[in-house]
């Protein structure tokens, strides 16, 4: 282990393919430190370090050399050096690099990588637990970093932009900073810079370069990776000297430069050795066989079963439906047929007498799950919050929006906070892009001059008084027990209290296993052949039953059976769905019936 | 690797341009670059533009030597102009610009302080080239070669001649860029010249001239203005089009320097192909600093072309192999028909008529009259039949196209409006959406929802294809050359087959007439179609992904480029087929005529047909229509005839295949007492029955003794 404690970019690079090898079979992953879970500032240039987070962004691959030569003039030696896995030349004062000849360049990739967007808190607490590395902390090695350059500014996490703590040990180089600072105006904002997609949540984010070109890697994927850190002040564009705009054309606005290099102590840059796609980001699954995970459903089931029973007012049916909601993602897509998405509807809430209901509603979903997020349907929301990711040419970047969430995330719309007033077009934009997402898994990314549409898997809940103005696949309206709607406070507590920390994790991991697992469904389906076709012979216009109807039926069977614990369709599930959804019509069409 | 002979080369190109010429259509010749040096040798043009595919056609051996290593031979290229534009310079130039009279004095300037007898020295030779030639010279990439994707220009790629394509998101101010700088001493007077090679130079500390140096005065050097030469300079950064981007990603940028004569050639927002040296740059400043081992890389551009829209839907490229083969099966119009929303299950005549519909029948102009070849379709159904779907992805599918729905839009915002100007008060025509989908597809859904008064304006687009505006002073006719496709619901929700077209959805026969098709989708429950669904449904959920046994929708992107491949056949109708049309056009006003008819069977049918039919030939890459499309093309048409009629059809379910054919021999036959069988099948067919059918009808009639039937079998008897 200490030797991945001391490795540095040299050499790694004398063996490669040795280095690799071990660090696959390394026991304890979580020695290498994760930065999310350890401030930046405490771990050293050059060592390895490890980030978990989405892919937010790609920039323009960058040319580095791979191979150069120095000559010393001191020595007049000539050397070999490679650029591989660092941004700065580690040359010496009498060093030059010669830039003629003997040059191979190379290319490498380089991504933002955030923090997973909605990661909960408990997920979080959990990593942090795990990966926090205290003897980091014990011995400050600032003094590495200290050397390299004279200049260095902290940001800490909960330190504000503007009151910027300039450490130095000399006194004249403070005041020459803060003149510095007073002179550009356009030193950009925290928030921009990390450009994380959910405002109002802490994020960290890192610039990772991948220098193996199979790595494969999307837009919004969960990955893991490890890499040398580089942190190295100089390296922040705001230290960038003046230009002379009339020799020089500029290439690139300032705000571009700064934007593509922010302070590392702020984002980090990681020159990535080993990238792992995750497939989930639940801290408590460890990769265990089907069949186990199976079995232990049904007694997950119950808990969740019964907890959720209580918080929904007593309505049994609408709580199978919201597990069947929690456990849904996509999982085939295919030409224009996408698959597995489950946007569920819950409506005839409470609100008159619990305002907040939803919003109750919520921190209990947010305790099970491991990411999600919140978003109050107001309309002050949808005309000044940004939905979808826009490219912004003048930063030369994706600015991201709420949208760009990555795969299992789960999207809880309060619609009951909706009031009446005025969409504005962009208010306008984002409900039809939440009606995209909804009915296509698909978020459209404006690039200015075309769109393009992007694939997700997020799980959308929809909370309404009223049937909600956006499209649902499956639509419960709720229907309260008295006796429960009188002491729901008291019901709220104690589902907090039933719900202790061993019963909690154990439904963590239920939730997160079902989606993973994987289910088929047997040869013969003669009978759900028939139902299909005796519910096309009762069809009429009032109530059409279309091929729609079937994929619904069957996505939800699919869950049914999941949640039970079965990996496969069986008669049993496929009755027990129908019946689900023919209480549910019959409820949507009373409650239409009531309110005319 | 042995080195280039580039003294050869300089040779070879010298004689390439002298000898370069080319023969045009009338045999004379044209020295095509002796002719532009004669233009640059008297500034009359800028750019020397050497065109590879004259050099490839010469020295093809040449030819690739410069796209390898274009840097080197622009400025060889630049050598050999240089040295050979005082032979092509006829007569004396007057100076245009200040730095041509202060190129001309140092010239003048020079020659007379050395004039030393026996020095045949070139008077020009103190001065860099680059402040005394005035001509750029760039290469033409070959038109063989294919654009190279962004996200493909790599390493290996540096510098070599490449083309890409993208759009441009980014252009700066185009600014003068030094080339050279001149300065001028202020001890001895003395002029110093610097080129300048890159973006950034440092200025000379010091007078180099003899007078300064033997006299160590160092006089400080001044940088002269008017002196120095300075260049065109702009910076755009193109982006990857959204076709070129993998699934997942980003798309990627790429910069692009342009001087001199490439640069204000696009601006941001336009579709580009941009030919170029792909270079690397490196870094200075802070950027050297920090980051000197990072190297940023740039396109010098040696050509900027825009695209139009049209133009970039890459028609010209040709199919690939693999592409071949998908499209190489028996029956490609069933294929192509069927990959059309192929999320939408069945409608497969429906998904036919769309085709032909982004195909397109042939526009016929016989002296003056205008026949319109686009064909117009009209969806009509219940709610919830996927109208509104397919209009989608028609929209999605067709290159350009326009979606519209008829509530949100207003006559004005269909055709045309009159604007007027705030600035200067002039009246303005903007175009509506018929005028933007000129040549393409305008989709409008909830027609029905549509005001009458602006539907009038759509009459007009239909028939003639244009649009008239007599409003505010203009008076003018635009060009709408669309397909119009519609969606409309019927009136009451939902169609009742008891009432009229007209009645159903509250449409003008007027309108509804130059509908070259109308089809009714409804959605009935049928034991034998809905157990297939559920079959296919089943299946897609059972393994995740869709039933091996049929075929494979072939992908959009293809069905785009075929069909824009068929665009350019203009199938004709041979004059041994017109018999047959014309009697099958009598035949359908007869029927009109007799039985109740809910549509129109007007002459617009029979031109309806002559539309379908030649998109059906189009379709087949073929230049003549045949028969088998003109049957399609009234079976269609008779297919959505029926659609119209389908609830009749159940009321005479008792009635059997065999009746009906029995019919139609009687109706066949007339007042004459025989019928050849030949007709009476091709007609059945026509009708939608099978062969089979028609001979169990024939054998079961002859057994009733109702007809006999000759010995060969080719005539029908009736008793």
């Amino acid at each position: 282990m200490h030797d991945f404690e001391t490795v540095t970019p040299e050499v790694w690079r004398l063996n490669e393919k040795s280095w690799k090898e071990k660090l696959m079979k390394l026991p304890n992953w979580h020695r290498v430190p994760l930065i999310n879970c350890n401030a930046s500032h405490n771990l050293s240039d050059g060592t390895l370090a490890r980030f978990r987070g989405m892919v937010q962004d790609m920039h323009n691959p960058e040319f580095y050399f791979e191979e150069f030569e120095v000559f010393n003039t001191a020595t007049n030696e000539v050397k070999t050096k490679s650029g591989k896995y660092t941004d700065t030349a580690s040359i010496l004062e009498n060093e030059k690099i010669n830039y003629t000849e003997n040059l191979k360049s190379a290319q490498r990739q380089t991504m933002v990588v955030v923090s997973l967007p909605g990661l909960n808190e408990w997920a979080q607490k959990m990593e942090d637990d795990k990966n926090h590395l205290k003897h980091l902390e014990e011995q400050p090695n600032t003094s590495k970093r200290l050397n390299t350059t004279k200049l260095k500014r902290s940001y800490d996490c909960d330190e504000d932009v503007n009151a910027m703590e300039v450490e130095d040990d000399s006194g004249k180089k403070v005041a020459n900073k803060a003149e510095n600072i007073i002179e550009k105006p356009s030193v950009v904002s925290r928030e921009h810079l990390l450009n994380f997609p959910l405002p109002d949540v802490a994020s960290k984010s890192c610039i990772i370069k991948i220098y193996d070109d199979s790595e494969n890697l999307k837009i919004n994927d969960m990955v893991e990776v490890v890499g040398f850190l580089s942190v190295d002040p100089a390296l922040s564009g705001e230290f960038q000297g003046e230009n002379n705009s009339f020799l020089e054309p500029c290439v690139e606005t300032e705000v571009e430069t700064i934007t593509h290099n922010p302070p590392p102590s702020l984002v980090p840059r990681l020159h990535v050795v080993y990238v792992k796609k995750l497939e989930h980001c639940n801290p408590l699954v460890k990769d265990g066989d089907q069949e186990n995970l199976l079995k232990e459903a049904n007694s997950a089931r119950d808990h969740l079963l019964k907890a959720l029973t209580e918080l929904l007012l007593g309505d049994k049916l609408a709580a199978e439906y919201l597990i069947c909601h929690l456990i849904a993602c996509v999982y085939l897509r295919q030409d224009t047929i996408t698959l597995g998405q489950f946007c569920l509807n819950i409506s005839n809430l409470p609100t008159k007498r619990y305002p907040n209901y939803a919003k109750q509603l919520y921190d209990v979903i947010k305790q099970f799950v491991t990411k999600s997020y919140y978003l109050p349907l107001t309309i002050e929301n949808m005309n000044t919050m940004a939905l979808l990711p826009k490219k912004d040419y003048d930063c030369n970047r994706l600015t991201s929006g709420i949208l760009q969430l990555s795969k299992h995330t789960h999207l809880v719309l309060d619609e009951t906070q909706m009031e009446q007033g005025q969409l504005d077009s962009s208010g306008v934009n984002n409900i039809t892009a939440l009606g995209n997402l909804i009915k296509q898994q698909k978020v459209e990314y404006d690039f200015k001059y075309y769109k393009m549409e992007y694939d997700s898997d997020i799980s959308v809940l929809i909370l309404s008084e009223g049937k909600s103005l956006l499209p649902s696949d499956y639509h419960v309206p709720l229907r309260p027990e008295s006796s429960s709607l009188e002491i729901f406070d008291a019901i709220v507590e104690a589902a907090t209290y039933y719900l202790k920390e061993e019963i909690m994790n154990t439904i963590r991991m239920y939730l997160t296993n079902l989606k993973i697992v994987k289910y088929s469904i047997s040869e013969n389906l003669q009978f759900v052949e028939e139902d299909f076709i005796e519910m096309r012979s009762k069809s009429d216009t009032e109530n059409p039953v279309t091929a729609d109807d079937l994929h619904r039926l069957l996505v939800l069977a699919r869950l049914v059976s999941l949640s039970r614990g079965l990996d496969t369709l069986t008669k049993e599930c496929w009755d027990i769905t129908k019946q689900m959804e023919e209480d549910r019509i019959n409820r949507v069409k009373n409650r239409v019936a009531s309110t005319l | 690797m042995a080195m280039r002979d580039y003294a050869g080369d300089k040779e070879s190109f010298k004689n390439f341009f002298i000898d370069f010429c080319q023969t045009d259509e009338d045999g004379n010749k044209y020295f095509k670059y002796s002719e532009q040096l004669t233009k640059v040798a008297h500034r009359e043009q800028l750019a020397f533009v050497v065109d590879l595919d004259d050099l490839s056609e010469n020295n093809e051996e040449l030819c690739e030597a410069v796209l390898k290593n274009t840097r080197r031979y622009t400025n060889m290229v630049s050598d050999v102009v240089y040295e050979m534009l005082p032979d092509y310079k006829h007569r004396e130039v007057e100076a245009k610009d200040a730095l041509d009279v202060y190129i001309e004095h140092r010239i003048m300037l020079e020659s007379r302080n050395h004039r030393i007898p026996g020095e045949m020295r070139d008077p020009r030779n103190r001065y860099p080239p680059e402040l005394i030639r005035r001509f750029e010279v760039y290469f033409k990439d070959l038109s063989t070669s294919k654009s190279v994707p962004i996200r493909g220009v790599k390493a290996e790629h540096i510098g070599k001649l490449v083309t890409v394509r993208g759009i441009v998101t980014r252009c700066t101010d185009v600014k003068p860029l030094l080339i050279v700088a001149t300065y001028s001493c202020s001890a001895c007077g003395a002029e110093t010249y610097q080129p300048v090679r890159s973006l950034q130079f440092t200025p000379p500390p010091a007078c180099t001239a003899d007078e300064c140096r033997l006299n160590k005065t160092a006089g400080q050097l001044h940088l002269q203005t008017r002196g120095s030469r300075f260049q065109k300079f702009q910076e755009i950064k193109i982006q990857e089009h959204s076709d070129q981007v993998p699934v997942g990603h980003i798309p990627r940028q790429l910069s692009v320097y342009c001087r001199g004569e490439t640069t204000r050639r696009a601006q941001p927002g336009d579709h580009v192909a941009i030919t170029g040296i792909f270079l690397p740059l490196l870094n200075s400043g802070f950027r050297q600093m920090v980051q000197g081992l990072l190297s940023d890389t740039y396109l010098e551009a040696h050509g900027v072309t825009c695209l139009n829209q049209s133009d970039e839907s890459e028609s010209p490229e040709a199919l690939t192999e693999e592409e071949l083969a998908e499209l190489a099966v028996d029956d490609l119009y069933t294929l192509m028909a069927r990959s059309l929303a192929p999320e939408i299950y069945g409608h497969e005549d429906v998904k036919k008529a769309l085709l032909l519909l982004l195909v397109g029948g042939v526009d016929r102009r016989p002296n003056g009259m205008k026949i319109r070849g686009n064909i117009n379709i009209c969806l009509m159904g219940d709610p919830g039949v996927a109208k509104s779907q397919l209009l989608n992805y028609i929209d999605r599918l067709a290159p350009r196209s326009q979606y519209t729905t008829g509530r949100g839009s207003s006559g004005v915002g269909l055709t045309a409006a009159v604007l007027k100007d705030p600035f200067t008060g002039e009246m303005m025509l903007e175009g509506g959406a018929l005028v933007l989908a000129d040549q393409g597809v305008c989709c409008i859904d909830e027609f029905d929802k549509m005001a009458e008064t602006d539907r009038t304006a759509i009459h007009e687009v239909m028939e003639q294809q244009t649009i008239s505006i007599a409003k505010a002073g203009i008076m003018t006719c635009l060009n709408a050359r669309v397909s119009i496709l519609a969606a409309a619901n019927p009136a009451y929700g939902r169609y009742n087959p008891k009432r009229t077209i007209e009645q159903n959805i509250q449409l003008p026969a007027a309108l509804l007439s130059r509908f070259d098709l109308l089809w009714l989708i409804q959605d009935k429950p049928n034991r034998d179609k809905d157990l297939e669904l559920a079959k296919h449904i089943a299946y897609v959920h059972q393994h995740s992904s869709q039933p091996p046994s049929e075929v494979r929708a072939l992908s959009m992107r293809l069905v785009r480029r075929y069909i824009a491949l068929t665009k350019r056949t203009h199938p004709a109708v041979p004059t041994n087929l017109t018999d047959y049309i014309v009697s099958s056009y009598v035949e359908l006003r007869r029927e009109a005529r007799n039985s109740r008819d809910v549509t129109f069977t007007s002459a617009r049918n029979l031109l309806a047909i002559l539309r379908l039919s030649t998109a059906l030939a189009r379709l087949r890459l073929c230049n003549e229509v045949m028969k088998e499309d003109v049957a399609e093309a009234i079976r269609l048409v008779d297919m959505s005839k029926q659609s119209l009629q389908h609830v009749e059809d159940n009321v005479q379910r008792g009635v059997s295949a065999t009746d009906r054919i029995f019919a139609v021999v009687r109706e066949l036959a007339g007042s004459s007492s025989t019928v050849k069988i030949a007709d009476v099948i091709e007609r059945c067919i026509d009708k939608g029955f099978k062969p089979d059918q028609v001979d169990a009808c024939i054998e079961e009639y002859e057994n009733l003794n109702v007809w006999q039937v000759n010995q060969v079998r080719t005539k029908i008897t009736f008793m």
